[in-house]
């Protein structure tokens, strides 16, 4: 019992209070900050070495959706034109915002509808699947449930069955043998029901996009209500994300 | 043994391989495989062809060495005498052949999909194994279970409680990842190695790039070996905790559970201080590392790991010597060391066993080489043991790391590299947290890959995590399933 005791003294106080100001390490990387003006005629070095084909030119646009937030294109860049600063406001509501250009600051997801924010403002119950997700995406979802981030105080959290929940946050690029399981399992959810995509293989396929091995039909039928992007993302831009989205403070 | 030796990251001529008549190749694996030798990989070499050259691949422990004797198959013969029946270690890999290639182990015990599920042999319908008799029942789980863990069907075969037989069904992840590593780019290939599994990106990309360096013969550093090990006792360290964590939270030691969660987000923060990424994404590429360890990341590191060095050792004296957690771990799940040995289990889970496999110090690579690890053995093979053996690594991950901060040579982070050697392989044998990580990469006239096999330690775990199942009673499979803690995408690919 006392050694118990001793264990929450050991404890402390790890919890991040306040998830919309948290500092993460310098090197970490989040929101990229792009200065087109920089960019030398013709040079395409960031575009060359970017593993997905997330950069596009002229103007210079990085789209986060296919992002993995590999170090290359900042490193490789003659001018520093692109530079992944620590912001972890990255959540939306739209494909499009996903795009990103010049030097904005972060990204907010538009406010979700009344009747979801009706809904599901103050409890959220999600069911994850993970469809070829890595164990990366999964580790940080795991983790949004441990004392550091500690979900739960926001009233959001996984639940075990569909049929208990108000949405699923898919995760991993869909390869074939898990089409028809994500199907079954969003059609057991009962609706209302949200549909959140986390990290880049579930937005874009990621870096496994050309794999034949996949079927993204799923993603072609429902719409997507937020995109979490990163690979994988940090536990914090879940929670900020879907804070902004529903209109918490 | 008419085979080619080799050395663990040492390049050979695909030509040295000794290709021999399917007789012999039977005969040298079964003599090899009586003589402590393990298998580790058997695979073809071409993936559309009608003929196919199958390698097999044979590591000695004992040794350090590897053998490597291939066999031809035509289009029109492709069958060879099953070794499975005799040496279990064969199994999986057999069925993988029969899978990828279409060529029949005959005589095998349990011909059964891989990645497939529902097919064996291209179009053969395949239907699990079922027990019948009285009050048997089947419970069917998956392929999406309760919590945020990766897909799979697990299939119980039941009386009472009891569980007679589990019978795992995976692939479910496959995303193509050794198909797309023939046509990939560097950079590509980098990220997809990183993809393998997410839980394992260091040890998966130390895996690729020195299969790289090796074949183009890059000299590297000493500093960027150094920062490497770190990087990948991190990421050890952070598993073990989180597997710790899991298995407090199994057996309801909610304190536990809470104290290893805090202590692994210090660790993978620890990670993302090295590099940016807690998962330590980004950080390897063939030729160096991509980001030096400043002077102020160091303090925070060593700052940290005091930490979490001080305050493991505490919760782990208080939960190893708490009775109703012992009560749950001791017994449970047993794989004895004879049967881990026969169906060729690695990592952790072999050494609980008490079956002395750990690459670091067998094959040792990197700065492996100048500081030793000790081979840490336990041997009950239960879920207590492989819990244990992970917090005893944990203890030995820190001083190692301390040890290359307080040494850590100066140098450059990272060397241009020459093309790759031409018709070349080479074996990459690496010591992820799960156990052996094995690349086989093979170079083209070109020098780019002809094949590119992947084998995660899960591959050879699973079928253990099924024999530690029988004769335990099913609420016992989530405890069990933890503290093997194996990888769906690592073995799915």
């Amino acid at each position: 019992m006392i050694e118990s005791i001793q264990l929450r003294v050991l404890q402390g106080d790890p919890i991040v209070h306040d998830v919309h100001h948290a500092s993460l390490p310098p090197l970490f990387r989040g929101m990229p900050e792009l200065h087109p003006e920089k960019c030398p005629d013709g040079c395409k070095e960031c575009q060359t070495v970017c593993p997905t084909n997330a950069i596009s030119l002229e103007p210079l646009s990085i789209d986060l959706g296919l992002c993995v937030f590999c170090p290359l294109c900042e490193q490789q860049c003659p001018e520093k034109a692109i530079h992944f600063t620590n912001e972890y406001h990255l959540a939306c509501s739209t494909r499009e915002q996903l795009v990103v250009t010049g030097t904005q600051k972060r990204i907010t997801p538009e406010i979700a509808s009344e009747k979801i924010r009706k809904y599901f403002g103050k409890s959220l119950k999600l069911r994850q699947i993970s469809a070829g997700g890595c164990n990366g995406c999964e580790l940080e979802l795991n983790a949004l449930s441990n004392v550091n981030f500690d979900m739960g105080r926001f009233g959001i959290e996984f639940v075990a069955s569909p049929r208990h929940a108000d949405g699923i946050v898919l995760t991993g690029p869909l390869p074939k043998a898990m089409a028809e399981a994500t199907f079954l399992c969003y059609d057991a959810v009962p609706s209302p029901k949200i549909n959140i995509l986390f990290g880049a293989c579930a937005i874009s396929g990621g870096i496994f996009k050309d794999s034949p091995e996949l079927n993204r039909q799923f993603i072609t039928d429902h719409p997507v209500d937020l995109f979490i992007p990163g690979c994988p993302p940090h536990p914090l831009t879940f929670i900020t994300g879907l804070l902004d989205w529903l209109d918490r403070k | 043994m008419k085979t080619l030796n080799a050395q663990n990251h040492q390049p050979f001529r695909i030509k040295d391989i000794p290709i021999v008549s399917v007789q012999e190749f039977e005969g040298t694996l079964r003599d090899a495989m009586l003589t402590h030798a393990r298998m580790i990989g058997l695979f073809g070499l071409e993936s559309s062809q009608p003929d196919t050259t199958v390698i097999a691949l044979l590591s000695n422990p004992s040794t350090s060495s590897l053998h490597l004797i291939g066999t031809k198959f035509s289009a029109a013969q492709r069958k060879f005498n099953s070794l499975a029946g005799v040496h279990h270690q064969t199994h999986y890999f057999e069925c993988e052949l029969a899978e990828n290639h279409h060529i029949i182990p005959e005589g095998h015990p349990w011909l059964r999909p891989v990645r497939k599920q529902t097919v064996v042999l291209d179009d053969q319908p395949y239907s699990m194994y079922r027990m019948e008799g009285e009050e048997v029942h089947e419970v069917a789980v998956g392929p999406i279970h309760a919590g945020v863990i990766e897909p799979g069907h697990f299939r119980f075969q039941c009386h009472g409680e009891l569980v007679y037989h589990l019978e795992i069904n995976l692939g479910y992840q496959h995303r193509g990842i050794e198909k797309m590593m023939l046509t990939a780019s560097p950079n590509q290939q980098s990220i997809l190695c990183e993809s393998i599994t997410g839980d394992t990106t260091i040890g998966h990309s130390i895996a690729y790039a020195m299969a790289v360096e090796s074949l183009s013969r890059a000299t590297i550093s000493l500093r960027t070996q150094s920062l490497r090990s770190i990087a990948e006792e991190l990421e050890r360290i952070a598993m073990h905790l989180a597997g710790l964590g899991g298995i407090a939270n199994d057996v309801g030691y909610a304190i536990g559970s809470a104290s290893y969660g805090r202590l692994r987000t210090m660790v993978i923060n620890s990670s993302a201080l090295l590099c940016g990424s807690r998962f330590g994404r980004g950080f390897i590429v063939p030729g160096g590392v991509r980001f030096d360890l400043s002077d102020s990341a160091l303090e925070q590191l060593k700052k940290n790991l005091s930490l979490v060095q001080k305050d493991v050792s505490t919760i782990n004296t208080v939960m190893f010597d708490a009775t109703s957690v012992l009560a749950r771990l001791d017994h449970t799940g047993t794989v004895s060391g004879e049967w881990a040995k026969s169906i060729g289990m690695v990592g952790p889970a072999a050494r609980a066993s008490g079956i002395e496999l750990d690459t670091r110090s067998q094959f040792p690579y990197g700065a492996y080489r100048y500081s030793p690890l000790p081979l840490i053995t336990l041997s009950t093979g239960d879920v207590f043991a492989r819990a244990r053996i992970r917090s005893l690594e944990i203890d030995e991950s820190i001083r190692f790391i301390f040890e290359q901060l307080e040494n850590l040579p100066s140098g450059p982070i990272f060397n241009e590299l020459q093309p790759r050697a031409k018709e070349s392989g080479v074996i990459s044998i690496v010591e992820g947290w799960r156990g052996e990580i094995v690349h086989s990469a093979f170079t083209d006239e070109r020098g780019d890959w002809k094949r590119y096999k992947i084998k995660d330690p899960s591959f050879h775990n699973w079928y253990g995590l099924g024999l530690a199942l029988r004769s335990e009673a099913i609420s016992d499979f989530p405890l069990c399933n933890k503290s093997f803690d194996l990888s769906y995408s690592g073995h799915d690919l």
